[in-house]
C-alpha cells in the first residue's frame, strides 16, 4: 500500500525582500504532512503566511529554504510534475472576462488535456452542481463577484487531478453556493482526492476538514485533527447562560474567574473558560447571585481555540 | 505541443470575441503604408537612392511597415499580461500543467499567425494599390522573418511587462522604447545619409537589423554578408530575450 503523503512540507521558509531592504519571513520553518484522500485546512489570520505556503506548493513561488513535495514531487526540482498533479483556486478572482462561462470551461479543460466531448459532458455536470447552467452563455465580465468565484471553483471540479488547492474559495459566495461547494469538496475527497484549503471561516473548516494547521506570523501554532487542535485549548469549555437580568455585578462576578471571553446578548451570557472546573464554579456562583433560567455547557468551538491560541502566541512573543 | 496549442486556443477565443480589435490589428499596418507611405512618396518626388539603386519611398517603406507590424503585435501581446494579471487569471495559468516557456511560446504562436495574415494583406495591397514590386518567390522567407521578428520583440517587451507592476509605468517605458527604437533605426529612412552618430546607434538597434533583412528580401538591397550577420544578431537577441523573459516571469510572481 502506498503510504506516501499527498503533501510533505519540511522546514519550509520563504523570505521576501522589501524595497527598503527589510526582509519579511512570510513562512518560517513550517512542517506538516497531508495524507492522501483527506481534507486539510490551513488556518490563520491575515498575513499568517497561508497564501504564501499555497503559492509555494502550487509552484507559483520558490521557497527560500526547506522542502515541499506534492504527490512525491519536489516543487523546486520538478515543478511541471507537481502542476500535473494539482488544480488550484487562487486567492485572486480568476476568470476570463471576455469569454463566456462555457468558453471558460472549454479553455480550462483544454489546458488539462480533456477532449471537446469530455469537456462538454463535464461542463453539464459541474454547471448543474454549482447552479451555473443558466449562465453558460454569459460573458465573465457580466457576472457578479460571487458568480465569478463560483465559475472559478466549478472549473476545478471539471478535472480529476489528485490534489486540489482552494485558497479562500468560498469568499464572496452566498450561503447556497457555499453549501454546494462544501458538499462538492466532501464528495471529491470521498473519491480519493486530497483537498487543501485555506479559510477565515472556521466553522467551514470545522465541518470540512479531517485535519488542520493553524499558522501565525509564518509559523505553525497548532496542527492535527480538528478535535486534537481543539484539545490544544487545554480543555476549553463554553458556558451559555440565560439569566433573568444581566447586572454589572454579575459580570464582575464572572470576571473574577478570569474567563477567556465573555459575550453578552440581552440576558444571555456566553462565556469561554479554560477548563470544566471553572465552568462549574462560575455556574454555581452565578446561580447563588441571580436566577439562571437556562444554561448549556459545550466544548469550545474551533474559533474559540483559534483565538486563544493566537492570543497565547502573541503574549508569548 | 498540446500545452502550447491550448494557449493558442485560448488566445484565439479571446481575440475572436473582439472583432473591432481584430480589424484594427489587421488594418493598422496597411493604414500606415497608405497614409504615411503615400504622403512621403509624393513629398520626396524622385524617390530614394539606396545602395545606388533608385527606388520609390513606398517600396522602401514596405519593409519598415512590416517591421513595425512585428513590433506592434509583440507590444499588444505583452500588454495582455497586464490584463491577465488584473483579471487574476495569470496566476491560475501558471499553475496549469505546462512550463513557463510553453506558456510564452503559445502566446506568441497565435500572434505570429496574426502577423502572417497582416503581412500577406499589407504586401498584397501594396502590390495592387501602390505598385510595389513584390518578389513573390521569396514570400516564405519574408513570412519567416516576420515570425522571428514578432517573437523576438514579444520576448523582449514581455520582460518589461513582467518586471513593471504598474500599467501606466509600462505604457510610459514602452512609449519611450518605441520612439527611440523606431526613429533611431532604418525603418523610416535609409541610414546612408544620416549623421555618423545616428548611423552608429541605428546599426546597433535590432529594429534596424530586422528592417534591413526584410528590405533585402523585398527589395534586394544590402550585402548578403552583413544581412546574414544581422539575422544572426536578431536570433541571438530573440534567444537572450526568451531566456530573460522566463526568469522575469518567475520573478514577477
Amino acid at each position: 500500500m502506498d503510504t506516501t503523503p499527498a503533501i510533505e512540507v519540511s522546514a519550509l521558509v520563504k523570505v521576501f525582500a522589501k524595497r527598503d531592504k527589510r526582509t519579511i519571513r512570510a513562512v518560517d520553518g513550517l512542517s506538516f504532512q497531508v495524507p492522501k484522500g483527506s481534507i486539510f485546512g490551513l488556518l490563520g489570520p491575515n498575513g499568517a503566511g497561508k497564501t504564501t505556503t499555497i503559492r509555494i506548493l502550487t509552484t507559483l513561488l520558490a521557497p527560500t529554504g526547506g522542502e515541499a513535495r506534492v504527490m512525491g514531487y519536489d516543487v523546486v526540482q520538478n515543478p511541471l510534475a507537481v502542476r500535473r498533479q494539482i488544480c488550484v483556486v487562487v486567492q485572486e478572482s480568476a476568470i476570463e472576462l471576455h469569454l463566456s462561462v462555457q468558453n471558460n470551461f472549454r479553455v480550462f479543460g483544454r489546458f488539462h488535456g480533456l477532449l471537446a466531448d469530455e469537456i462538454q459532458r463535464r461542463t453539464d455536470r459541474v454547471s448543474e452542481l454549482f447552479g451555473l447552467s443558466e449562465y453558460l452563455n454569459e460573458k465573465g465580465m457580466d457576472l457578479s463577484g460571487g458568480l465569478k468565484r463560483r465559475v472559478q471553483v466549478a472549473k476545478t471540479f471539471l478535472i480529476d487531478k489528485p490534489v486540489v488547492f482552494l485558497d479562500e474559495a468560498t469568499t464572496g459566495m452566498d450561503t447556497f453556493n457555499k453549501r454546494a461547494t462544501i458538499q462538492a469538496v466532501k464528495e471529491e475527497s470521498q473519491k480519493g482526492r486530497t483537498i487543501v484549503l485555506t479559510t477565515h471561516v472556521l466553522d467551514e473548516a470545522e465541518v470540512l476538514c479531517d485535519s488542520i494547521a493553524i499558522m501565525n506570523h509564518g509559523k505553525l501554532v497548532a496542527q492535527g485533527s480538528v478535535d486534537s487542535v481543539k484539545a490544544y485549548g487545554l480543555r476549553m469549555m463554553s458556558l451559555s447562560m440565560s439569566l433573568t437580568e444581566v447586572s454589572p455585578s454579575t459580570i464582575e462576578l464572572v470576571r473574577t474567574y478570569q474567563p477567556i471571553s465573555i459575550d453578552i446578548k440581552n440576558t444571555t451570557l456566553d462565556i469561554t473558560v479554560k477548563d470544566d472546573s471553572t465552568v462549574l464554579a462560575i455556574l454555581t456562583a452565578v446561580r447563588q447571585h441571580t436566577e439562571v433560567r437556562h444554561f448549556e455547557i459545550t466544548t469550545a468551538s474551533l474559533e474559540d481555540v483559534f483565538i486563544q491560541l493566537l492570543d497565547k502566541k502573541a503574549r508569548t512573543a | 505541443m498540446r500545452e502550447i496549442m491550448a494557449v493558442v486556443y485560448r488566445e484565439y477565443l479571446v481575440r475572436i470575441t473582439g472583432l473591432t480589435w481584430m480589424f484594427f490589428d489587421l488594418a493598422v499596418p496597411l493604414l500606415y503604408l497608405l497614409m504615411f507611405g503615400v504622403a512621403f512618396d509624393r513629398a520626396l518626388g524622385q524617390g530614394l537612392s539606396v545602395g545606388g539603386q533608385p527606388i520609390s519611398y513606398n517600396s522602401f517603406f514596405l519593409a519598415g511597415v512590416l517591421s513595425m507590424t512585428c513590433f506592434g503585435n509583440a507590444l499588444n501581446t505583452s500588454y495582455g499580461f497586464f490584463v491577465d494579471r488584473d483579471n487574476g487569471i495569470l496566476f491560475e495559468f501558471l499553475t496549469y500543467p505546462m512550463t513557463r516557456g510553453q506558456f510564452l511560446l503559445g502566446k506568441i504562436l497565435f500572434q505570429c499567425a496574426m502577423t502572417v495574415l497582416q503581412s500577406m494583406l499589407t504586401i498584397s495591397v501594396s502590390a495592387v494599390l501602390l505598385g510595389v514590386s513584390v518578389p513573390w518567390h521569396l514570400i516564405l522567407f519574408v513570412l519567416a522573418a516576420m515570425i522571428i521578428g514578432t517573437a523576438g520583440w514579444f520576448f523582449f517587451l514581455s520582460i518589461f511587462a513582467f518586471l513593471i507592476r504598474r500599467n501606466d509605468t509600462f505604457n510610459l517605458v514602452i512609449n519611450v522604447i518605441y520612439f527611440v527604437l523606431m526613429f533611431l533605426s532604418s525603418v523610416f529612412y535609409p541610414l546612408e545619409r544620416v549623421p555618423i552618430w545616428l548611423r552608429t546607434v541605428a546599426m546597433a538597434n535590432p529594429l534596424s537589423w530586422h528592417s534591413d533583412v526584410l528590405r533585402f528580401l523585398t527589395l534586394g538591397v544590402g550585402e548578403l554578408q552583413s544581412i546574414l550577420l544581422e539575422v544572426a544578431g536578431f536570433i541571438l537577441f530573440l534567444l537572450v530575450s526568451f531566456w530573460v523573459a522566463i526568469r522575469a516571469l518567475q520573478k514577477a510572481l
